[in-house]
């Protein structure tokens, strides 16, 4: 799966956020977003996840040479952004089946377990636990326990280290570069200089917008 | 510019006709002049719907915002005959009638299309915060199935209300034995509205997406 | 239908079915509503007995307002906590759609049961052909379940949105309102039915659904 930007431009009302941006995203390769707050970084996520429309631009999505819309894109898509947000009547357990469950993945009780140790989570402490009460790195984490387990090639992580301790930004690190080894997609938007130093190719937004 | 002169050269053609040409009809007298004003207005109307539905369908298709303005505007013209219509209709009916409404079955079909253009533009208003993609795409969207309205409108309704009111009048006035002169009086009136509507569509696109001014 | 898709919609009903057992103020709200409609309107009336035609039409504004209080919030809901990202991420359209109208239809078959025997007690009606009434109803609401469906995804993000909600809805129900409300009526004992509004009924449910299947995919996926 490939992911290009061909000028692609935001803007809200009169104002530009970003424009003229062409990129293109290959597997196997971390590719950070980086940029003052403001600068449309999370923007620029959801309109490579063709979440939102471009003002300018276009996104174009291929696998070899066929083209990916719709639901065939989306389905090889996920996502841990901070608008993220769980069920908050059901708890982890629940949300987490829900939303593999609508792409088709069962999930067993000891993948499920076997997930939320590799995020850091006890199991024993999130049983009947609404996702309303979980703590914000709670949540983080089982963002990520998702990421993990929906089996997408395409992962686009908006701050995936907000409110995690340091030994939750090294896990996301690793898994990050693990999955780009396994031929996946990053699109990582990050102010973090360690993180975006771990990325093979960087689009600084803060810079694009100086260019006007 | 010579489109325009056109337009109004038509207009001037067809006021004449109505007010010098047309005889009384039977029954209706000179109220019959109102008719002339009503059936196009009304069939505008109808025609706007139909060209916000087909816009509708091009901007799902292609994404052209041209498209999706055009759609809009066709919407708002839309919204100004069917208050013409509805009010000429509702005078017409008051003069032969002696009721400004009955919900016949024609009444009902332009109350459901004023119905629908208002609702249209109260949702067009209300996603004014929204990007204008989403605003064109919620808009397309509704236009079209809002659209599914029209074989219940034309199939049904004349039924529903032909059990209730079991008097057809409006189709009476329509059908009038039509001489020749009013025949082509009502075909260039039906022209002439059609221009008006489809000159100020283009060129309320071109300019601003502003709603069209009245014009006679 | 896919098989797939049929499982997605399982799993959107229960969700919602689930959600609601664990957050009653959507849909308490709704019966209370009705119930508050229906006291006024029988407080008004102090027992004067009402003719069959306008009963039937009173029923139905009762429940179309009491309906709209509740299947307003289908997609809103979702976009105010904020899950309706996750959800579009992970959830296709067709099962997310048609899970959700499932739900609401359940929502509103619930609501006519509750509604419609206090209804028939407040005002006094006898009912002349009981299936006849229930089919009415139970037509009607799958009426306002399909359009609901796709026209609370339409609203969503829009600036007030519970007004707009009715009146986007009205126009699009109305081919199955009027015909809802003219078997009603001769349930009531008014005339006779036509057998040719049942067919009409079921087959503007009909188109309803399938449009909204249509056209809904055009709202979820943005391209």
């Amino acid at each position: 799966m490939e992911i290009a930007l061909q000028d692609v431009g935001q803007a809200y009302g009169e104002r530009w956020l970003f424009r003229h941006i062409t990129a293109q995203f290959r597997p196997g390769t971390i590719t950070a977003v980086t940029g003052p707050n403001g600068s449309g970084k999370s923007t620029l996520l959801r309109i490579c996840a063709r979440l939102a429309a471009p003002v300018e631009g276009k996104v174009t999505v291929t696998e070899g040479e066929r083209p990916l819309v719709k639901a065939d894109y989306r389905e090889r898509l996920a996502l841990v952004t901070p608008e993220l947000r769980f069920y908050p009547c059901l708890t982890a357990w629940e949300n987490m089946s829900f939303l593999l469950g609508l792409r088709g993945q069962e999930l067993s009780p000891a993948c499920y377990s076997e997930l939320l140790s590799r995020v850091g989570l006890q199991e024993a402490r999130l049983r009947g636990v609404l996702a309303g009460s979980l703590s914000t790195g709670q949540r983080q984490r089982l963002k990520l326990a998702v990421l993990l387990a929906s089996e997408a090639q395409g992962w686009l992580l908006d701050e995936p280290g907000a409110n995690l301790d340091a030994s939750g930004r090294a896990l996301v690190m690793g898994e990050a570069r693990k999955h780009a080894e396994r031929g996946g997609l990053v699109l990582w938007a990050t102010n973090d200089e360690r993180e975006e130093a771990a990325a093979n190719a960087c689009i600084d937004l803060g810079r694009s917008e100086a260019g006007l | 510019m010579l489109l325009r002169a056109a337009i109004v050269l038509l207009t001037i053609g067809v006021l004449f006709a109505v007010f010098c040409l047309v005889p009384p009809a039977e029954g209706l007298g000179y109220y019959v002049r109102l008719a002339f004003f009503h059936i196009p207005v009304a069939w505008v109307a109808v025609l706007a719907f139909l060209m916000s539905a087909y816009y509708g369908v091009r901007y799902l298709s292609k994404q052209e915002l041209l498209l999706d303005r055009l759609s809009a505007a066709s919407i708002r013209l839309g919204f100004i005959f069917v208050l013409l219509a509805t009010l000429s209709g509702a005078l017409f009916s008051k003069l032969t009638w002696g009721a400004y409404w009955n919900w016949d079955p024609r009444q009902t079909t332009i109350f459901v299309l004023l119905l629908i253009y208002g609702a249209y533009l109260t949702l067009r208003s209300a996603l004014s915060g929204a990007d204008r993609a989403r605003r064109a795409r919620v808009c397309a969207v509704y236009a079209l199935f809002s659209f599914l309205t029209v074989p219940f409108l034309v199939f049904i309704v004349p039924r529903l209300y032909f059990s209730l009111h079991p008097q057809p009048v409006l189709n009476a006035a329509g059908h009038i034995d039509m001489e020749p002169v009013m025949l082509a009086t009502l075909l260039a009136a039906l022209l002439d509205a059609t221009c008006i509507y489809l000159y100020f569509l283009y060129r309320g696109v071109k300019e601003l997406p502003a709603g069209g001014k009245r014009h006679e | 239908m896919h098989a797939s898709t049929w499982a997605g919609v399982k799993l959107v009903f229960r969700k919602e079915a689930v959600s609601a057992l664990r957050f009653r103020a959507a849909w308490a709200a709704m019966f209370m509503f009705a119930l508050t409609t229906l006291a006024c309107v029988s407080l008004a009336l102090s027992g004067a007995r009402l003719a069959a035609p306008l009963a039937a039409a009173l029923l139905w504004v009762i429940l179309f307002f009491a309906s709209v209080a509740g299947a307003d919030r289908v997609f809103a809901e979702e976009d105010t906590s904020g899950t309706l990202l996750a959800l579009r991420v992970y959830g296709g359209a067709q099962a997310v759609l048609l899970g959700k109208m499932l739900y609401t239809f359940v929502l509103l078959l619930a609501l006519g049961v509750f509604t419609v025997p206090l209804f028939l007690v407040f005002l006094d009606m006898t009912v002349a052909s009981p299936l006849l009434l229930a089919m009415a109803c139970v037509l009607g609401l799958a009426g306002v379940a399909a359009a609901g469906t796709l026209i609370a995804a339409l609203t969503v993000g829009a600036a007030a949105n519970s007004g707009l909600f009715a009146v986007l809805l009205l126009p699009v129900i109305l081919p199955v309102f009027l015909p809802a409300i003219s078997l009603t009526a001769a349930a009531f004992g008014a005339g006779e039915a036509s057998l040719a509004y049942l067919g009409g009924l079921v087959l503007y449910d009909g188109i309803l659904a399938v449009g909204a299947s249509v056209l809904f995919d055009y709202l979820w996926y943005e391209e």
